[in-house]
């Protein structure tokens, strides 16, 4: 029996969305879930010569298994080098990477991320894990891809706390800061694709995703959304894309919902 | 001169570790040493300030049981596994009692455990700079981080971050000799930054060896013995974590002390079934395997995978 690869699930859309922005030869460092998958997946398609890094300190790592953990023991053998987190994170902070991966329980209107409180710091509604490497990887790798939930309450106007700084009021603000990264690049999220405005750095809508409509995007988002102009269906994976992503991705199911 | 540093784990916390101390506590996910652990929270030390890059179920059970007053960290959280359910009702509800966090970035962290290994009062860094990590600060207050303009003109401000010497650091690795010589390999986490600047360190270990054996391949030793006052002979110490090359990480386990510890009862009776109940590491690995069977136990014990051999002659 020939097994159908043409229905796609939203998680795997996020995967092969992720995969698409990574370059090859890109430094990269990478977090659990979806952004492991994208980053293996575009390892094993367009991009064979990323290197993949992980914040515990493994360089170049090409695990035979899928790691469930960004301090795996599947990702030491196999590394071109393995340290700690001074090695891992010293070489963000450096401002050698490419590329870093980020998510959070909040993201605004400017890209500003929110891995700490709901409601008030001193006495939180909800208390989150912090930043740990988060604002590090935003300060330092050239450029971040956020994976996030749409959700309305996870798409505030303004993040009750900011962790990992976007592009904080806009326009030109971040550059005064003077960080090796230049701020987020695109939100995949749930619903569709958001994208960076050059000018005014506001969060745009670039697509949707298959199944997904633009007014359910914009009722999902606690500010008044730009659409672009180009506005399309976020791209299809291929049916080979989604091949490899459950078969050699994650064959045993450790991320992707067994359908 | 023999300098035998061999003793139980609960010598060395009744020795080494002290209501009100400031204790740094080693490990990223990989190995950290629940041997010690658990030993701190049957001893019920009380008052802790406990500082970790990065900390996960081994800080939870040390709130929970009332140990700690403050946190020195970038992260409390058990990853893709869930949240803490003992920070939080701490953090949020003050149960046991209101606990204070000193919120830093992972990096940030490691800057103050290298600035304190290096023996320099503080450090400049990129990490923090416009976030509200600058802006809410606890018992540090204004010594939490300074901002201030790069004094060789770059143009830019950087965020001072002071130097961390916790009194006392415990951690666990692969090997250590009598005299506390410790050799890890795998995912050195924290190390060896964060022990180096602690005043004193314990260590527990997955097996003894000889100092012929440290010295046989001396690279591999990420802290030397003078720094450390207490070994601790702990097979099975990390689990439910990981140990490089002995046994892989027990993600059943977690998954059940995430489970169980979401209502203060569940985890009240995880505690005295897995902590209070057993008098030490070896009591637990018998106790594990007569939970879950011998099948499982082994199912954990890590594969062969040996390095190639090198040439240290001269």
């Amino acid at each position: 029996m020939t097994i159908d690869y043409t229905e796609f699930t939203l998680q795997e859309i996020m995967a092969v969305a992720a995969a698409r922005e990574i370059k090859d030869g890109e430094k990269v460092i990478i977090g659990t879930g979806l952004p492991l998958l994208g980053a293996f997946l575009a390892q094993k398609t367009h991009a064979p010569n990323m290197v993949a890094i992980y914040e515990s300190g493994a360089i170049d790592c090409k695990p035979s298994v899928t790691p469930f953990s960004v301090a795996d023991s599947v990702l030491v053998p196999g590394s071109a080098m393995q340290g700690g987190l001074m090695e891992g994170l010293g070489i963000v902070h450096a401002g050698e990477l490419d590329l870093g991966f980020l998510g959070g329980a909040q993201i605004d209107k400017y890209g500003n991320l929110n891995t700490h409180v709901i409601g008030d710091y001193w006495k939180p509604k909800v208390r989150f894990a912090g930043s740990g490497g988060s604002n590090d990887i935003g300060a330092g790798c050239k450029r971040t891809i956020v994976m996030m939930l749409h959700q309305k309450q996870r798409f505030p106007e303004k993040v009750d706390f900011v962790t990992t700084p976007g592009y904080f009021g806009g326009g030109k603000e971040r550059e005064k800061y003077g960080f090796y990264g230049d701020g987020p690049s695109v939100v995949i999220s749930t619903l569709g694709i958001l994208r960076f405005d050059p000018e005014t750095k506001e969060m745009y809508l670039a697509s949707f995703h298959t199944g997904v409509t633009v007014a359910q995007i914009k009722e999902n988002t606690g500010w008044d959304l730009k659409v672009s102009s180009d506005i399309h269906e976020t791209q299809r994976p291929t049916p080979e894309l989604i091949r490899i992503l459950r078969e050699e991705c994650d064959p045993t199911g450790v991320f992707l919902k067994k359908q | 001169m023999n300098k035998c540093k061999i003793m139980t784990a609960q010598e060395v916390v009744s020795r080494f570790i002290s209501d009100g101390m400031t204790v740094g506590i080693g490990g990223f996910f990989h190995s950290p040493s629940y041997a010690i652990t658990h030993e701190i929270i049957r001893q019920k030390k009380a008052h802790l300030t406990i500082c970790q890059p990065s900390f996960n179920e081994h800080a939870d059970q040390m709130i929970g049981a009332g140990c700690v007053d403050r946190i020195i960290s970038s992260y409390v959280w058990m990853e893709v596994f869930g949240p803490l359910y003992c920070f939080r009702r701490a953090m949020e509800k003050g149960i046991p009692h209101k606990i204070e966090m000193e919120d830093y970035t992972n990096f940030a962290v490691m800057a103050r455990y290298l600035a304190g290994s290096l023996g320099v009062p503080y450090i400049p860094i990129h990490s923090m700079k416009g976030s509200d990590m600058m802006n809410y600060r606890a018992w540090h207050g204004e010594k939490k981080a300074i901002l201030m303009r790069d004094p060789f003109g770059s143009g830019h401000e950087h965020v001072l971050v002071p130097a961390l010497n916790p009194d006392v650091g415990y951690f666990h690795c692969q090997r250590a000799d009598e005299e506390g010589n410790s050799q890890m390999w795998g995912i050195w986490g924290d190390m060896p930054w964060s022990m180096r600047a602690c005043k004193q360190v314990v260590v527990s270990c997955e097996e003894i060896i000889t100092r012929e054996q440290i010295g046989r391949d001396p690279n591999r030793t990420i802290v030397p013995g003078y720094k450390v006052v207490g070994v601790v002979h702990a097979p099975f110490g990390a689990h439910p974590k990981h140990c490089q090359g002995y046994y892989d990480v027990d993600r059943d386990f977690i998954f059940k002390y995430i489970r169980e510890s979401a209502s203060e009862d569940g985890w009240k009776k995880y505690m005295d079934e897995w902590v209070y109940g057993v008098a030490d590491r070896d009591e637990y690995a018998k106790k594990y395997v007569d939970t879950f069977g011998m099948k499982k136990f082994r199912g954990l014990k890590a594969k062969d995978m040996m390095c190639t051999s090198v040439n240290y002659g001269f």
